[in-house]
């Protein structure tokens, strides 16, 4: 029997019925990728969980205690307990604080995220479709109408363009999506195909210089790239041409 | 000795609350000082309709749909002023933590941030709180299927960010 990934999900948090419940272990202990399924949607859970656990022992802010009606800083009583609190709020800073590119470096092969990174709602700057994840909104708008000399007020920020091997054009780009992120867009259709999305170095690399470009994203240009970037010319008169490919030019 | 009023009552159990909804604050909003400032915004609004509470429903359900209302209004409301958050920058000396797990920490709340509102939502009412898929539901005034949708939805992208664990 197969089971849909919502049900493994549902059984990993306890929320299946008695009779599905028996179905899904039955299936669990003769098919091993059903077990790993669930396996990895507990440890996930867990994972989560423990990432937010350290709030619970942060003493609360006075403003927030005393509203409610409780003893204020009531934890923070002598020396000891005060040089605690101002650890955990240094702690608590430098985990805030942290640039999110270097923990995400850190700790993740992050790399490319093709087809993997499912981003929706209203404002998601990316749909995952049948075609692959298609830069949508204000993505969507940069990489057709931005030119990289124009220097965005927020918003998406387009880098460099150029063709691709067979003729398509392309373009990089920077988003903010909550933690900031680079990629690389090509036309396909009407449309811009996200190839590649990585966490970004932030702001305060500077936007556009070669270096605030994730590997990831610099590995799939030289991979792509047929010739040279296109210069600012060319590059407004394929933005005025609507980025059609031209096979005309492409050696 | 006079026993203690409802009010007095009501705000003792809020007062208990108080580091569960800070630290749902904290997912939702990715952010200390935006989180601080919902949970008094929400501890507020709750004060002042605290006769619409009823003392047999759940008190946490009741509180993280305040919460998550004001939230998505101070979102649009930042929306609308074109104001749009970006995480704080330059890093600061490192805490006590061990290296390992303070890695793990923050990649763990990276991904999270990359979550869309709606997703981070059903993901820190169901995985980062325990509330059951139904409660979850109630508390986001959506069908199951949908609380469902969004929460595979959003393990999923977590999933490819963290990748396995070790």
């Amino acid at each position: 029997m197969k089971f849909s990934d919502e049900v493994l999900m549902a059984y990993a948090d306890g929320e299946l019925d008695p009779v599905q419940r028996a179905e899904v272990e039955s299936a669990m202990a003769s098919d091993p990728d059903v077990r790993r399924a669930i396996d990895r949607h507990r440890a996930l859970a867990l994972r989560v969980k423990a990432a937010y656990q350290g709030v619970l022992e942060e003493p609360l802010p006075a403003k927030l205690a005393s509203l409610a009606g409780k003893p204020v800083a009531a934890p923070v009583i002598g020396l000891r307990a005060e040089r605690e609190a101002r650890r955990a709020q240094k702690a608590e800073t430098a985990l805030w604080r942290m640039p999110q590119w270097a923990a995400m470096a850190a700790s993740l092969a992050l790399g490319v995220m093709v087809g993997l990174f499912v981003l929706r709602g209203p404002s998601a700057p990316f749909e995952e479709t049948a075609a692959g994840l298609m830069a949508r909104g204000e993505l969507d708008q940069a990489l057709t109408r931005q030119l990289a000399a124009n220097v965005g007020t927020g918003g998406p920020q387009v880098g460099i363009s150029f063709r691709d091997h067979g003729g398509q054009y392309c373009r990089t780009f920077h988003v903010q999506q909550g933690t900031p992120l680079a990629g690389l867009a090509c036309r396909s259709g009407e449309e811009w195909r996200v190839h590649v999305l990585a966490a970004a170095p932030s702001r305060a690399g500077g936007m556009r210089t070669a270096a605030a470009m994730p590997m990831a994203v610099l590995q799939a240009v030289d991979a792509a790239i047929e010739g040279e970037p296109l210069d600012a010319a060319a590059e407004t008169a394929a933005r005025d041409a609507g980025w059609q490919a031209r096979q005309d030019m492409a050696e | 000795m006079s026993t203690p009023s409802p009010q007095d009552e009501f705000r003792s159990q809020l007062g208990e609350l108080l580091p569960r909804l800070r630290r749902f604050a904290r997912v939702i909003t990715r952010n200390v000082q935006d989180a601080d400032d919902l949970v008094q915004t929400a501890v507020e609004k709750a004060l002042a309709r605290a006769a619409q509470w009823r003392p047999d429903s759940r008190l946490d359900s009741w509180m993280f749909g305040i919460m998550k209302n004001a939230w998505i209004d101070e979102v649009r409301a930042r929306r609308r002023r074109e104001r749009i958050h970006a995480p704080e920058e330059a890093g600061a000396a490192v805490g006590d933590a061990s290296a390992e797990s303070r890695d793990i920490v923050l990649s763990i709340q990276a991904a999270m941030e990359t979550l869309p509102e709606e997703q981070r939502l059903a993901v820190a009412l169901v995985l980062v709180e325990g509330q059951s898929y139904r409660d979850a539901a109630g508390i986001l005034g959506i069908p199951v299927g949908t609380l469902m949708s969004r929460l595979a939805r959003g393990r999923a992208t977590l999933q490819a960010l963290l990748g396995e664990v070790q």
